[in-house]
């Protein structure tokens, strides 16, 4: 038998919706010690090989979610989620769990929360920085966290941290094993990295 | 916006960004146009400054030389996947592509000066295909003798027949998402960030402005957000060793400025 190297983190499965560079949140989640794999496509096999699926984005709201059809992400997220499964969706890949957005309000959200993203009120768009999250869940510890977006959802019941600008709106939101970070762990410094730990181990 | 009030709508703090000159893949300061002294390796001084607080690097390839050499490029990527906050490069990008490779190494932001001037169209073009949020226009602003304020390219080498106010309203109607304002009269002075010009910028003009040029001191920090600035960058005061990054963030702080700790 094979020795394999074994880590002593979870197996952790990156979704590639050909949308934006992936080399940050490799090497966030590579530096926890977890089993990485960067997946194109969906695969029922997934459910048994992979622990963790992490969904980030960027660019438009429509693009992300023609992506997430045209490589069929969308029934197979769905019933990931249905068996408990943990998927954690960042930047656009957290507005796209949501129902829809203002940005382009034709293109069908995912709708694994209820709620839609409005654009920010301030002159100044889009937000690009850092901003204290206030956090009022005890999963989601305060801390300075990096943000790059110009759309958010103002308000859920699942939302575990808040920022504000020129409107507030969730920084993070979890419903059991979902969870969505409408900012960049990956650029976040030690409080990123703490967070990867947390949702990939 | 960054001032610390009970009816603030903004969460955002303003950042202390470090610059550090590279060349041939190592971080250099110029003595002279002929000499570089070597200062060290870019990705050992990018942690030491993510260690001491800073909430975004700038690399600046004094040489230009993306397009001869793969040094700049493997610098971007040992850099992009050894720290975690973001980051921007500039010098040296003349065509989309450039950029393309840049961002593929990992780099967050590019920076763009003499182009911006001379091939406005780029701005545009990166704009659109990777957002505002991922380009910064250097604007090097000179105030001559004759109290007019002239633009300079070539690493602040040539002076170009370009108007400084029309010139910040086009990069802004092109697409950048920052503007990184240096003023030369003031760089290397010590006499602090032009507040003059900062303060030009209301609070509602579209895009985050970084102050750069004349930094001896954390007062010159705190005066430079307070009149308007919404990034302050500085090199040879930390290169120096003169003052933390750490140093500067906790005077801003006792100063009533939203700061990341």
């Amino acid at each position: 038998m094979q020795n394999r190297v074994k880590k002593n983190g979870s197996r952790v499965g990156i979704i590639d919706l050909n949308s934006g560079n992936l080399l940050s949140i490799k090497t966030a989640v590579e530096k926890v010690d977890c089993d990485l794999k960067v997946i194109q496509k969906p695969d029922p096999e997934l459910l048994k090989t992979i622990d963790v699926l992490v969904m980030p984005g960027q660019g438009r709201f429509a693009y992300v979610m023609n992506q997430i059809d045209a490589l069929g992400w969308r029934e197979f997220l769905l019933e990931w989620c249905r068996n408990g499964k943990r998927l954690v969706g960042i930047c656009v890949g957290m507005q796209v769990l949501f129902e829809g957005s203002e940005e382009d309000p034709e293109a069908v959200g995912l709708g694994l929360f209820e709620g839609r993203c409005q654009k920010l009120p301030h002159p100044k768009t889009p937000m690009v920085g850092w901003a204290k999250l206030n956090s009022y869940k005890l999963t989601l510890k305060d801390g300075f966290a990096y943000f790059v977006n110009s759309y958010a959802v103002y308000d859920s019941p699942f939302c575990t941290a808040k920022v504000t600008y020129g409107h507030e709106f969730c920084a993070a939101v979890q419903r059991g094993n979902l969870y969505g970070f409408q900012f960049h762990p990956e650029k976040s410094g030690n409080f990123g990295k703490e967070l990867i730990k947390y949702v990939c181990q | 916006m960054y001032v610390n009030s009970p009816d603030s709508t903004s969460d955002l703090t303003a950042r202390v960004i470090p610059c550090l000159d590279v060349a041939y893949g190592r971080v250099v300061k110029g003595t002279n146009f002929k000499q570089l002294l070597d200062m060290g390796d870019p990705v050992e001084l990018a942690q030491m400054y993510e260690q001491q607080g800073a909430d975004e690097l700038i690399f600046l390839d004094i040489k230009a030389s993306v397009d001869k050499q793969q040094s700049a490029l493997d610098m971007v990527y040992q850099v992009a996947t050894h720290l975690s906050i973001p980051f921007a490069v500039g010098g040296g990008i003349k065509t989309l592509d450039d950029v393309h490779l840049f961002f593929h190494a990992g780099a967050d932001k590019v920076t763009l000066n003499t182009m911006a001037v001379e091939k406005p169209e780029l701005i545009d073009q990166i704009s659109s295909q990777y957002g505002s949020q991922s380009i910064v226009v250097a604007i090097d602003v000179n105030h001559e003798a004759d109290g007019e304020l002239a633009i300079y390219t070539h690493g602040g080498s040539k002076r170009v027949d370009v108007d400084y106010q029309q010139w910040v309203n086009e990069v802004v109607d092109r697409g950048a998402g920052e503007i990184l304002l240096t003023a030369m009269h003031k760089d290397g002075t010590g006499s602090g960030f032009d507040t003059d010009l900062l303060a030009q910028f209301g609070a509602d003009f579209p895009v985050q402005v970084i102050a750069s040029g004349g930094a001896k001191g954390p007062q010159d920090f705190l005066d430079a957000i307070k009149a308007g600035a919404d990034a302050v960058l500085a090199a040879g005061l930390f290169h120096r060793g003169e003052y933390t990054v750490g140093q500067i963030k906790e005077f801003l702080i006792e100063n009533n400025i939203k700061i990341r700790k």
